[in-house]
């Protein structure tokens, strides 16, 4: 499917509308996506375009060639440390701006994982709200083997997901891996796309389903379920009920029930 | 004395042996829940949990389905829509929930057929959930203009959070077989065929009722107050749960009773101790 629209002015991602999906792809494929100071700059940026345009009702994350993220570049922080530094201000003060989540987007997101998932790649697994990914997949943590702490990565995925295989992708670094179909079984991700070629299709279709639902519901419930891994459960239903709430009243929320008897495509506000 | 139950027109609460039913009874409306159920369900399970001769609850629904949630017609038809949740739902003072009436005794779920939207409030307040392998779960919510929230926070802080969320956002236009939600520790057992799933859940109870009473309801309240904090405060407040059964009749009755190879007599009603 071709792009409906390309947003301009990126030199390591490509950032495009499909439909009614937007799609952020990594695109330093010789560098397994790692991201550099100007990817930094521009994941920033791709969200607030993504989030802005109103024809986009759902994202996908993914990235060209084998790899689909491996973390900051470890190359440039060798180099050119002061390249960095920004980053390393904002990762002190956990103020990160690389996901959706870290950049207040309230739009559905699907992560679609089409290779090595690695170390700080693990924030776009941990911080959407669905993942797939292709059956050639595999995920890996190497931060301990190369002497960093793994933090926000596993603090959300724990959230998640079952907590033992994180920590022992955590404490096993780089000598081993999680397979895509490991990962499905453990409810990491929810969808394992073969061939590992139909993976963007997969994905665009995944995401243009979600895209027929009430962007306004969607939101809300985004904010709840979100809101909720900040609070005990009561709290957090209390939260909850409040999010209710505030939807009915909601054009959408008329106009749903009415086109579910009428057997017909809802027409969103 | 046999405990007497209400009359109920939307469900049937019986008990069979130390078991307590609860079944939803509207089939053809898919056990969807009208002013009238909502009401009749704060009152089963306060009637069931009193009732001292039933141990363990089960939670199943009549016909097709397990439970659909709202029951649309009853909104779209009388003119109050969910203007009639408003009050209780702004002040979270529910009541149609084994959690939200604060029920001690173990209830299982046992789904039958379709777990729809707000049915999903059954599954994440039970404290064991089993299936009929021709069970299916999906949530439309988003699909007809509709929040999700309290059904998935229960369920996210109980299962794999993304299959959570994927059923929120993909709404009506997909559904998950049982056999996914055993895989992803959603329920514990798919009884096949699904004609079983009565037996196996009479079964399973049965089971359970077997455990000391005052134990069980110790640990109900230590588990479920976990899911309220973090972890060391939970362990904190699970350690007075723990000190709370030294002296009752039950911690010295079980290993008593392991000792001699037999059923233990557990103490039924209040403890004493």
């Amino acid at each position: 499917m071709r792009a409906d629209h390309r947003y301009p002015g990126y030199a390591t991602l490509v950032v495009e509308r499909r439909g009614p999906v937007g799609w952020l792809v990594f695109d330093r494929p010789d560098r397994g996506n790692a991201m550099d100071a100007t990817m930094l700059a521009e994941l920033e940026r791709a969200w607030v375009d993504l989030d802005g345009d109103p024809a986009v009702r759902a994202i996908v994350t993914t990235g060209n060639g084998s790899a689909f993220q491996t973390g900051l570049d470890v190359v440039q922080l060798g180099r050119d440390p002061d390249a960095l530094r920004e980053q390393s201000r904002r990762t002190r003060r956990a103020e990160l701006k690389l996901t959706a989540w870290h950049n207040g987007v309230w739009k559905p997101v699907i992560a679609a994982v089409n290779g090595t998932c690695a170390g700080g790649g693990l924030h776009f697994v941990a911080d959407a709200d669905i993942v797939i990914a292709a059956s050639d997949a595999t995920f890996l943590d190497p931060h301990v083997s190369v002497g960093q702490v793994t933090v926000f990565e596993a603090i959300a995925l724990v959230r998640k997901s079952p907590m033992e295989p994180i920590v022992r992708m955590a404490l096993a670094g780089r000598h081993e891996r999680i397979t895509a179909r490991r990962a499905h079984q453990l409810g990491i991700l929810s969808q394992v796309v073969d061939p590992p070629g139909d993976l963007r299709d997969a994905a665009q279709a995944l995401a243009a389903t979600v895209a027929r639902n009430s962007p306004a519901a969607v939101a809300a419930t985004k904010r709840a379920l979100w809101g909720a891994l900040e609070a005990g459960l009561t709290d957090a239903c209390r939260a909850g009920a409040r999010a209710l709430v505030d939807m009915w009243g909601h054009p959408d929320q008329i106009e749903g029930p009415r086109a579910f008897t009428e057997k017909r495509e809802p027409n969103w506000a | 004395m046999t405990f007497a139950y209400s009359t109920y027109e939307t469900l049937v609460v019986e008990r069979r042996g130390p078991v307590g039913w609860l079944v939803n009874n509207r089939p053809d409306q898919l056990n969807a829940m009208n002013s009238r159920m909502r009401d009749e369900l704060a009152v089963a399970w306060t009637e069931l949990d009193a009732d001292p001769d039933v141990r363990v609850i089960v939670h199943t629904g009549e016909g097709r389905a397990f439970q659909t949630g709202v029951d649309v017609a009853e909104i779209a038809g009388d003119g109050v829509g969910m203007e009639r949740y408003r009050r209780s739902m702004e002040d979270f003072d529910l009541h149609f929930t084994a959690w939200h009436q604060g029920v001690t005794k173990p209830v299982i779920t046992a789904v039958n057929g379709i777990c729809a939207g707000g049915g999903f409030h059954w599954v994440a307040d039970a404290d064991i959930v089993i299936a009929a392998a021709d069970a299916q779960f999906f949530d439309p919510h988003v699909s007809i203009g509709q929040v999700v929230s309290l059904e998935a926070i229960g369920l996210m802080r109980k299962m794999p959070v993304e299959a959570v969320m994927r059923m929120a956002f993909v709404g009506r236009h997909e559904r998950m077989p049982a056999q996914r939600a055993y895989e992803l520790g959603m329920v514990s057992e798919v009884v096949d065929p699904p004609e079983r799933l009565r037996d196996a859940a009479q079964a399973l109870a049965e089971t359970i009722a077997r455990n000391s009473p005052a134990a069980m309801a110790a640990t109900k309240r230590a588990l479920w107050r976990a899911l309220e904090m973090g972890l060391t405060d939970a362990c904190r407040a699970g350690a007075g749960d723990l000190v709370s059964l030294w002296g009752h009749p039950d911690q010295a009755e079980g290993p008593r009773a392991f000792a001699e190879k037999r059923e233990p007599r557990w103490q039924v009603g209040p403890a004493e101790a």
